[in-house]
């Protein structure tokens, strides 16, 4: 016969037992079916657990202008979904040309690619988690499901994402530089919208096309600050807008001379 | 007068001006900023972070003395990301780690960055291959900082600006541009990528060209699997990295071998000294490949040379003449002037000779021969030292059209100028080089 201390205890650990197996799924996202899963049936079960982060998607430019879903950079299958987000691979298969190549030649581009073997993008995107950070780790810092890296969130949030790694004094330093840097790239985008606007009334496919010069190396000014290429900040940028300047001018003495011309040919 | 006062005159003179050139020298270097035109600018409040030695003040937030663990305690709290690291360094792991105050310094008031004679305390045999890399001139790792900040249009333009050059620049002055920190690996620095930051891009595109050639390839294949804790000597890596072929034996300096040097001049191969270059560095294929071989590809990068060159003179030539004739617009006094500008007289501004600066301030036949001196060529160079011959071709392709354009817009203007009405005359365009946001800007922030 068993005595009543020992049914008692069997009793409990049985309870305990079910009880486990019924909380596991509550508990652990692991024992979540694994899927395929379709972006409806992730937001639906998400919206009640994760509500603000389904929020914060929706109000983002992935969800507004892009339609890029959960499954666009989780995957479709549940395990891993959040490696699978976090890695650089995945926001490079969107994100191609000069934005994608100022990071991966950046020396946080560099590292990552060295180590991503070692640390495989299991870590939450935190402070302190990863050596050097990936795509992820600045724009969707700790799980922010909105750019942390967007203007509107703020000089603090950048300061406090670079700062988890350089010092406060550095991080404030380099953004401070980088916005000058910004600036004299739009004096010099706006140096040259003038000079195309003022001086010719139809603009030529050349004059045209020298505007649309400066607003692309303008933009590799910023990816260049951005991610810290000095590449990008500098021979895709700074000079390259400099060159556009030169060409800009040259295409208006060519304007000025065949007006020249025609009029001494009516005289 | 006798020969020997001659002698005493001439040598006296001779002393009088080195003199006065040492202290001009001297005197130059004493300003806000640094090298020879320190006086014509003053830094960007970054710039102590490239160039610590110049320029760098320690911050005052904090004061206190702390040693090893006690500046651990603290900043695992504050840079968690930098304490992982160094963890994880070999400075952490050995038997008397190196803690942070070794190289920081330990007064939190008048703590330093650690510059190259910082690490050299300790690494004096890389340290000192590293300074020895001076003796080769240009280009050098050692000399980059100086390079940057003595080219002219570093002075002339806004310092915020020309951050972006003394990123790569502090080569010279700081080891973690390879090794980067608080790691300080020596298995990264030696990886091909640990390069590209600075070598990419249009004037030293070493990152494609490599990633484009065979050796790239095969690294790009099967690099993840090969052991980088092993040293840069024959029979350790499959194919050559970058730092295999340029820094053999881990030495730390790239210039002892360095034969066709930048490639923005021109270089004669066959002189006695470039023989005995070209015998290392067919050594050094040789750890893999045939002599013979190694040879015949070295020959062919001779050729491509050569071919580039007679391209690039002949729109040098066709540029000197427009300038000489006065058919270049604008004309040295029809833009702004650079700040030490009075004293020399920027005519080199434009093609040749050189100058690195010609990208801006200049005609725009100058920027089509620049972008072809510094881009195109340069590709084409890189593509044909690291084997990717479509890089050559393209890089030719490119010089070939250039030259052509230039050649016609050339005639055109000469044409013009025989036949037509100067259009100088008109005052819209005498200022039109001279006005503008950035322009203005440009004048009065160095």
């Amino acid at each position: 016969m068993q005595s009543i201390e020992t049914m008692r205890a069997k009793v409990g650990m049985c309870i305990m037992f079910m009880l486990t197996l019924w909380l596991t799924p509550l508990l652990s996202e692991t024992q979540v079916d694994n899927g395929p899963f379709i972006d409806s049936e992730c937001i639906a079960c998400h919206t009640e657990r994760n509500p603000k982060l389904i929020e914060q998607w929706h109000s983002g430019r992935h969800a507004i202008t892009h339609d890029v879903g959960c499954i666009s950079c989780h995957g479709d299958q549940h395990d891993d979904s959040n490696i699978k987000a976090r890695s650089d691979h995945t926001c490079k298969g969107c994100h191609e040309g000069a934005v994608s190549h100022s990071y991966t030649t950046s020396k946080h581009g560099v590292i990552n690619h060295l180590e991503e073997t070692e640390h495989g993008w299991r870590q939450p995107l935190q402070r302190g988690n990863y050596r050097s950070p990936g795509c992820s780790y600045c724009h969707f810092h700790d799980a922010s499901h909105q750019d942390t890296m967007a203007q509107e969130r703020g000089p603090e949030m950048r300061q406090w994402i670079c700062s988890g790694c350089h010092s406060p004094r550095y991080v404030r330093e380099q953004l401070a530089n980088g916005e000058r840097q910004l600036e004299i790239a739009d004096l010099k985008v706006s140096e040259g919208e003038r000079l195309v606007t003022t001086a010719a009334e139809d603009q030529s496919n050349t004059q045209r096309a020298l505007r649309q010069n400066l607003i692309r190396h303008r933009k590799n000014v910023l990816y260049g600050v951005g991610h810290q290429s000095p590449d990008y900040q500098w021979w895709h940028g700074q000079p390259a807008l400099d060159g556009d300047l030169i060409r800009i001018r040259d295409s208006l003495l060519q304007t000025y001379q065949q007006q020249l011309l025609s009029n001494s040919s009516k005289e | 007068m006798g020969y020997r006062t001659l002698a005493a005159t001439l040598s006296g003179v001779a002393v009088f001006t080195l003199s006065v050139s040492a202290a001009y020298v001297i005197w130059s270097k004493g300003g806000n900023g640094s090298g020879l035109y320190s006086r014509h600018w003053s830094p960007d409040s970054v710039q102590g972070y490239w160039d610590p030695d110049n320029f760098y003040q320690p911050s005052k937030s904090v004061e206190g003395v702390f040693e090893a663990t006690l500046c651990i305690q603290c900043h695992e709290g504050i840079t968690p990301g930098i304490v992982n690291d160094w963890r994880a360094s070999r400075h952490a792991r050995i038997d008397e780690p190196v803690y942070c105050n070794d190289c920081h310094g330990s007064n939190h008031q008048q703590l330093h960055l650690p510059t190259p004679v910082v690490c050299g305390n300790c690494h004096e045999k890389q340290h000192g291959e590293f300074r020895d890399e001076a003796r080769y001139g240009f280009p050098s790792h050692v000399l980059a900082m100086e390079r940057a900040v003595d080219a002219p249009h570093f002075a002339d333009k806004p310092k915020a600006e020309v951050q972006s050059c003394v990123q790569c620049h502090s080569v010279a002055t700081k080891c973690d541009s390879c090794h980067t920190r608080h790691r300080f690996s020596a298995a990264e620095a030696r990886h091909p990528e640990a390069c590209i930051t600075c070598h990419s891009g249009p004037p030293h595109p070493d990152d494609e060209s490599y990633f484009a050639s065979a050796h790239g390839k095969i690294y790009r294949a099967e690099g993840k699997d090969w052991d980088w804790s092993k040293k840069l000597v024959k029979g350790n890596y499959k194919a050559p990295t970058c730092a295999y072929c340029h820094m053999d034996e881990g030495r730390h300096q790239v210039a002892h071998k360095s034969l066709w040097k930048f490639g923005l001049r021109e270089v004669n191969p066959h002189t006695s000294k470039n023989q005995l270059l070209r015998e290392q560095w067919i050594e050094l294929c040789s750890d893999c490949h045939e002599a013979k071989k190694a040879a015949q590809w070295l020959s062919e990068l001779d050729r491509e040379r050569k071919s580039a060159w007679a391209k690039l003179y002949r729109a040098e030539d066709v540029l000197k003449n427009l300038r000489s004739n006065d058919l270049l617009r604008p004309a040295a006094d029809e833009r702004p002037d650079y700040p030490m500008g009075s004293f020399w007289r920027m005519e080199r501004i434009g093609f040749f000779e050189g100058q690195a600066s010609a990208f801006y301030n200049v005609s725009a036949l100058e920027r089509d021969y620049f972008e072809m001196w510094y881009f195109d060529n340069l590709g084409a160079y890189k593509s044909a030292a690291h084997g990717n011959p479509q890089g050559v071709d393209e890089g030719h392709r490119r010089m070939a059209a250039t030259l052509e354009r230039i050649e016609t817009k050339a005639q055109i203007l000469r044409h013009r100028s025989e036949t037509e009405q100067s259009v100088i005359a008109n005052p819209a365009v005498t200022d039109l080089w001279m006005k503008g946001k950035y322009t203005d800007f440009n004048r009065t922030h160095n």
